[in-house]
Formats: C-alpha cells, sequence, structure tokens
C-alpha cells in the first residue's frame, strides 16, 4: 500500500516525494525521540519537528507570498528588493499531509499517541493514498492503528465504499463542474459582468466549492472503506448549517478540529477572558485562511468568518430578542430556514475573496453585486437549466437525510433492486450530465 | 434468491456487482441509442450544421473556422464573386482541432476547390480549452476514424470512455431537446453562416498577445497537416486572419508561426487582424472579435476579390 502511494504522489511532480520524505524522515525520528526524552528536551524535540514541517510549508507556500509583500514594503522606503522569487510549483496537497504530520508529532508529545516504530507503517500514515493530498487530515490515534489490523473481505462494507465513490463522482462531475464553467465565465471576466451575474456566479460557487471538496472526502473515504479502512467524516451537510459556528462544525470537519486541538486550546480556548477568546477565534481563523493559500485574499477571508464567529457572541442576547419580539422562534419551520439562508448568504458573501484572484477583483465584484443591476450572464440557456438541476437534486438528496435521516432512502432503501436501480441511475446521469473537462479538484491547491 | 441476496460472502458481493453492471450497461445502451437517434435527426442546429458539413455538403468553396469564421464569411456574398456555391464549414469556439477533423470528413467524399481557413490570434496558445471543445465531434467517434484521431488528441482515454454509448452525447440532451421542440429554424437557407446585427458600443479591450507567447506543439502540427492535406488535394488555400477592434500589447506567437508554414507551402496568409479600413470604422464592429451583419458583408466582399485576384 506504501508503494501504491508513492507511485499516486509520484503521477503528479515526481520529485516532490523527495519533500514529503523530507517531513517523514523528521517527523518519525521526533516521535521516537520525544517518547524516548524527557524534560525539556521533549518540547525541543517537538519544537524541531514543527520547525522542519512548517518550515517546509514557508518554504514552497509562503516564501513567494512574503517576498512579494517584503518587496512592496521595501518600495515605500523607496528601496529595491535584493531577495528573488523562487520559480517553484507548490507540491500537491502539502498543506494537508504536513497538518497530518504534525498532528502525529503533537499527539505523541502530549502522551496520546505512542511513537510509531514501523518506518513503513509511519510512511504510509503520513502518504495513505486516498486522503493524501485533499485530506480528511487523520488523526495517528485513528489510522495508525487500522495499519496494524488485520483486514478481511467485507462485502456490506465494500459497497458503502463504492456508494460513496458513486455519490462523491456524481458531486464533483455532475454537480461541481457543471457549476464551475459558470463561475469561471463569470469571475473570469467579472469586468463584463452584470451585478446579478456575479450574484448568481456567488451562489453557484458556494455550490460548486462545496461539492467539490466534499466530493473527495466522499471518494476518499470511500475508497478507504473499500479497502477496510475508516476515515474520519469531514462534511455533514453544512448548507443546512444554522449559523456560522455550526457551519464550521460540519464543514472540512478534520481541519476545524485540528485548529481547534492544536491552536485554539493551546490559545486559552474559551477558558479566558472574552476579550482574548474573541483574539483567538481571529487567531485562528487567520491563520485558516493563510493555510488555504498565500494571498491576501485568504487572509481577508479567515477575518472574516472569524469576524462573523466574533460579532455572533457579542450580539446573541441582542438577537434572542429581537428573535422573541418577532414571534419567529415560535414558529420553528420559518426560524429554521431564515436562519439557514441567513447563513448561507454570509459564508457565499465570504467566498467572493476566497474565489477571487485578488482583492481588487473581489472589491470591483462586491461593489458589482451590490448595484444588483443587469441581466444574468446566460451563454446558453441550457448551462442555466443544467446548473439548477444539478443543485436542486444535491439539495433535495441532502435534505433528506437532513431532516429524514431514517426515511425516503433510496441509497440504502431495504428492496435491493431499488438500491440496484437509484446508483445505476445516478451513474447514467453522470455519463449524461457530467463534465469530464472540469479540471482538478479546488482543494488539490491546497 | 432471496437468501443470496442477504449474504455477506465473496460470492453475493459478485452477483451483486454483476447485476448492478448489467444495469448500467443495459440503460448505457437503450439511453445512447436513444440520443444517437435523436442526435442525428436534428434538421436545424449548431449540431445539425456539423452533420451536414461532415455528411452531406458538396459545396466546392468551404470556409473553416470559429466564431470569427462563422459569424463573419457570408457565402452568399462570396458566391457572387467565385461564381461557385458555398458553405461556411466554421463552428463556434472550435480550433484548428475541430477544423483538420471536419476537413479530413470531406476529403473523404469529395475535393472542394477552394478553401478559406481563418486563423485567430493565440490559436496555438498552450491551453486545455481547444482539447476540450473537441468533444463536439464525439458523436462522429465511431464512424469516423478520421476524427476519431484527432480527438484521441484529448488523451489516453478517449478510446476507453467511448465504449459507453452514452458518453459521446453528453451534455447534449437538453441542446438535442430544445432543436427539436422548436419549431422555427432561424438557421435555414444560411449556409453555415450566422451574421451578428449588435453594433459595438463598449469600451475598447485589451489583447495582451505576451500572455500567449507559450505555444502548443500538437495545434501548430495539426494546422501543419491542414495545409499539407489541402496541398496533397490540390485544393486552393487561403489563410484569413479577419480583423480585431483592440489596443494589443505585444505581438501575436501564434500569427507568427501560422504565416511562417503558409509561406513554406507557398499558401496565402491575409493578415487583416489590424486592417485600419476596418478598425477605424467600431460601427462594424458587433464586439472587439466579430464584425457584424454589415462589417462581415464588406469583408467577405474584400477576401472573395482578392483571392479571384490570385
Amino acid at each position: 500500500m506504501l508503494g501504491a502511494s508513492c507511485y499516486f504522489y509520484m503521477a503528479f511532480v515526481p520529485i516532490y516525494i523527495l519533500i514529503l520524505g523530507f517531513t517523514i524522515v523528521v517527523d518519525y525520528f521526533a516521535g521516537i525521540f520525544i517518547e524516548n526524552a524527557t524534560g525539556r528536551r521533549r518540547k525541543l524535540y517537538l519544537v524541531y519537528s514543527l520547525i522542519a514541517n512548517i518550515g517546509t510549508l514557508c518554504v514552497f507556500k509562503y516564501f513567494n507570498f512574503l517576498n512579494e509583500n517584503f518587496s512592496f514594503l521595501m518600495q515605500g522606503f523607496g528601496l529595491t528588493n535584493p531577495i528573488p522569487y523562487l520559480s517553484i510549483l507548490l507540491p500537491i496537497g502539502l498543506s494537508f499531509h504536513t497538518f497530518q504530520a504534525m498532528s502525529y508529532t503533537i499527539e505523541v508529545y502530549r502522551g496520546k499517541q505512542k511513537a510509531e516504530r514501523h518506518f513503513g507503517l509511519y510512511a504510509l500514515y503520513v502518504m495513505f493514498y486516498p486522503q493524501l493530498v485533499a485530506g480528511p487530515i487523520e488523526r495517528p490515534q485513528n489510522l495508525l492503528q487500522q495499519f496494524r489490523e488485520k483486514h478481511h473481505f467485507d462485502s456490506s462494507r465494500v459497497f458503502d465504499g463504492l456508494k460513496m465513490i458513486t455519490w462523491g463522482l456524481f458531486k464533483k462531475l455532475v454537480i461541481a463542474d457543471r457549476l464551475g464553467i459558470y463561475v469561471d465565465g463569470a469571475y473570469n471576466y467579472y469586468t463584463h459582468q452584470s451585478g446579478m451575474a456575479l450574484i448568481l456566479a456567488t451562489i453557484f460557487f458556494s455550490f460548486q466549492v462545496y461539492c467539490d471538496f466534499s466530493a473527495y472526502s466522499d471518494i476518499a473515504i470511500g475508497s478507504a472503506k473499500v479497502m477496510g479502512f475508516d476515515l474520519m467524516t469531514n462534511f455533514k451537510r453544512p448548507i443546512f448549517a444554522r449559523n456560522t459556528a455550526e457551519f464550521w462544525k460540519r464543514w472540512h470537519i478534520s481541519l476545524s478540529t485540528w485548529f481547534k486541538d492544536y491552536l485554539y486550546f493551546p490559545l486559552g480556548g474559551n477558558r479566558v477572558g472574552v476579550p482574548r477568546m474573541y483574539l483567538n477565534l481571529m487567531i485562528v481563523f487567520l491563520i485558516s485562511g493563510l493555510w488555504h493559500g498565500a494571498n491576501w485574499t485568504f487572509v481577508i477571508w479567515g477575518a472574516i468568518n472569524g469576524f462573523y464567529l466574533v460579532f455572533a457572541l457579542i450580539t446573541k442576547k441582542i438577537r434572542e430578542r429581537w428573535w422573541n419580539l418577532t414571534g419567529i422562534d415560535k414558529k420553528p419551520v420559518l426560524n429554521t430556514a431564515i436562519q439557514i439562508v441567513v447563513t448561507f448568504t454570509l459564508i457565499g458573501f465570504s467566498r467572493v475573496f476566497f474565489r477571487s484572484e485578488n482583492v481588487g477583483q473581489a472589491w470591483t465584484i462586491i461593489k458589482k453585486m451590490f448595484s444588483f443591476d443587469g441581466s444574468i450572464f446566460n451563454e446558453s440557456a441550457t448551462m442555466i437549466v443544467y446548473s439548477f438541476f444539478a443543485i436542486a437534486f444535491l439539495v433535495m438528496v441532502e435534505f433528506r437525510r437532513e431532516f429524514f435521516s431514517s426515511r425516503f432512502t433510496l441509497s440504502y432503501h431495504k428492496v435491493f433492486w431499488v438500491r440496484n436501480a437509484y446508483y445505476a441511475l445516478l451513474v447514467i446521469l453522470i455519463l449524461v450530465m457530467g463534465v469530464y473537462d472540469g479540471g482538478q479538484f479546488i482543494y488539490f491547491q491546497f | 434468491m432471496k437468501k443470496i441476496f442477504h449474504g455477506n460472502s465473496v460470492k453475493t458481493f459478485l452477483l451483486k456487482l454483476l447485476i448492478f453492471a448489467v444495469t448500467v450497461a443495459g440503460a448505457d445502451i437503450i439511453v445512447g441509442r436513444i440520443l444517437e437517434r435523436s442526435y442525428f435527426s436534428q434538421r436545424h442546429g449548431y449540431d445539425y450544421l456539423s452533420t451536414h458539413t461532415i455528411q452531406n455538403t458538396t459545396a466546392p468553396v468551404l470556409f473553416f473556422g470559429s466564431s470569427r469564421a462563422v459569424n463573419i464569411f457570408n457565402p452568399a456574398v462570396a458566391e457572387k464573386e467565385f461564381n461557385l456555391p458555398c458553405f461556411n464549414a466554421g463552428r463556434e469556439g472550435q480550433s484548428v482541432f475541430y477544423h483538420y477533423a471536419v476537413l479530413k470528413s470531406v476529403l473523404k467524399r469529395y475535393k472542394p476547390k477552394i478553401v478559406v481557413l481563418s486563423f485567430d490570434a493565440g490559436d496555438f496558445a498552450n491551453g486545455r480549452d481547444d482539447y476540450d471543445r473537441i468533444s463536439t465531434l464525439l458523436p462522429y467517434y465511431e464512424k469516423n476514424p478520421e476524427i476519431a484521431a484527432v480527438i484521441n488528441l484529448k488523451g489516453p482515454f478517449e478510446k476507453i470512455k467511448t465504449i459507453s454509448n452514452i458518453y459521446p452525447y453528453n451534455s447534449l440532451v437538453l441542446p438535442i431537446l430544445s432543436t427539436t421542440l422548436r419549431k422555427d429554424d432561424k438557421y435555414k437557407d444560411i449556409a453555415g453562416h450566422i451574421p451578428l446585427k449588435r453594433k459595438f458600443n463598449g469600451p475598447l479591450h485589451t489583447m495582451d498577445f505576451t500572455k500567449m507567447s507559450v505555444l502548443d506543439t500538437n495545434k501548430i502540427n495539426v494546422y501543419r497537416n491542414f495545409i499539407s492535406d489541402c496541398k496533397d488535394a490540390n485544393i486552393e488555400l487561403h489563410i484569413v486572419c479577419p480583423p480585431y477592434l483592440v489596443n494589443s500589447i505585444g505581438t501575436d506567437a501564434s500569427t507568427s508561426v501560422a504565416k511562417k508554414i503558409a509561406s513554406a507551402y507557398q499558401v496565402n496568409f491575409f493578415d487583416h487582424s489590424a486592417d485600419s479600413f476596418y478598425t477605424s470604422q467600431p460601427a462594424l464592429f458587433a464586439d472587439f472579435r466579430h464584425l457584424n451583419e454589415k462589417g462581415a458583408e464588406l469583408f467577405t466582399e474584400a477576401v472573395a476579390e482578392k483571392i479571384s485576384q490570385q
């Protein structure tokens, strides 16, 4: 399996396996040294390991970004930056496997995980190919142990895995890549687009990025399941989140919990004073933004989402009172619907920065969006119809799973022929409506 | 039987998998055949024009190219100059891959007398889009090996993907439906030409050629093949670059290479990309890339006259 993982990773840029190899060797020995050491030396080894991991990230992901900002600063003083730019491609999934590796050394340091003595098994923990390039970011307690267990063929597990893969392919090819056509058309030529076209593109992008990323997670989790391994759940229908705090408990769960366990809690979490807690939240989201990409757009995206959480905490009582005064809290369906729409809108708005190439573009798009003018960009009516069909299908499936989890199920229907027909229909829809030239998964770039 | 479906053995697994595979294969054949029939029953629309060009056209003068050719070259105007039937075999959004595949199909049936290939700035620039767009020709993959050869440039998996009967008609359900349901045929008797009525009134677009300087060898080779096949068939080939209404940055590497290749084969390359007669009259444009109906008439007339004088 390690060989397969190496082959999988080397299919992109073969030489980058050396970077991965470097962090694997460093963290493998760091784990053993941390476990064997006592006192301050334990911390020292952990720090070495973190420096190696974060340093690798900085060189390959953030060097040019930092250098560019340094140049800008130098220009302000009338000086030129003597440091040249690095002409390197970002290794695929670098942020994912670096975080997974850091999780291991931190857990060993905390004494919650035994250092892995088998180099091959540790390397496989970092390189396990289903989740190597886009997560879920696993924890050693869950994954490492499974590599030691014996796995027997279990047809129900295999079918569960295949079902997840099929649904993942559907979300990627039929929904995400279909919506991507409109989103790319609108965002790449935003100066020519009307406010309404950009609003529609931003709504589409919210669905696109969800389907794109969760599709990868489904395929990764499904593939692992087929082979007998359980990976952690990464998405829990975030489109139905009722507030932004809940959204982050449903979206990219493996990263949210990573930041919670390894950054938010060590900063003091919510066991500190209120202003410090707000600061902790902002720090976590700013770093989360940077994790996504070396661009100010991601930093602003993180800041906006951090602000949402802080603002929600500050205004909690006022909002509850207003909710009470209007009587909406006595109408649970309306209440839930409004909360879902507001959350979706807030998160969607922040994604303008996530999708834009630079801050200037994002700002222009926002200004255009708030003009609410013009008609929607409509290259062909069929593109819009396909897009709405794709969204409707997704919402229908997720709505049932969210509100009627044990009823009306086709994927787990007790009659074999119904299940069979449902998945055959999904495959046929993929063939009929899938976009086959849509390109890579969005989160591969992180 | 019921017992088998509730088991958890390898045998049960394989049986269920086999049933699923048979269901999918059966549905693929049925849906694929329906789509095939519907696709080739179309009597108007873009796909019909492609089918007509590949299977039926016999015009001695053919125009090839992207939307710029489709919108600009008016066969009715050209016919007056050439005294020969003309047909616009262009297709919106397509590149030299499409034009070459269609030319090969045409050459299997007959030899046109004159071929005009419309060339666009950045035609050889690196990029996946042109490969992706050859998918338009997938319905002809099975029956036209010359088209299949071009489609295979997309990647090594096209042969495998086309095992499916549905795949060639991927994303075509709604276009087929809308063409079939629409009674009026606004493109009837247009011989492939679709004129644009509107007049340009936007700000001047900037075309940065420095961003298109990395060229794709496949595209250059296919362009070269287009020329050599025309030469081998003794077809009079002319390559034309219609005007743009832009501020340009740098020079277009694709056009330079295209001119050199044309010159090596002694083929005319008429570069009107910055022709001041048109660029000084924005009212002749529909947008920065396309001449409108009036501009198209004037340009077709001018090009046809130039060719006739050769």
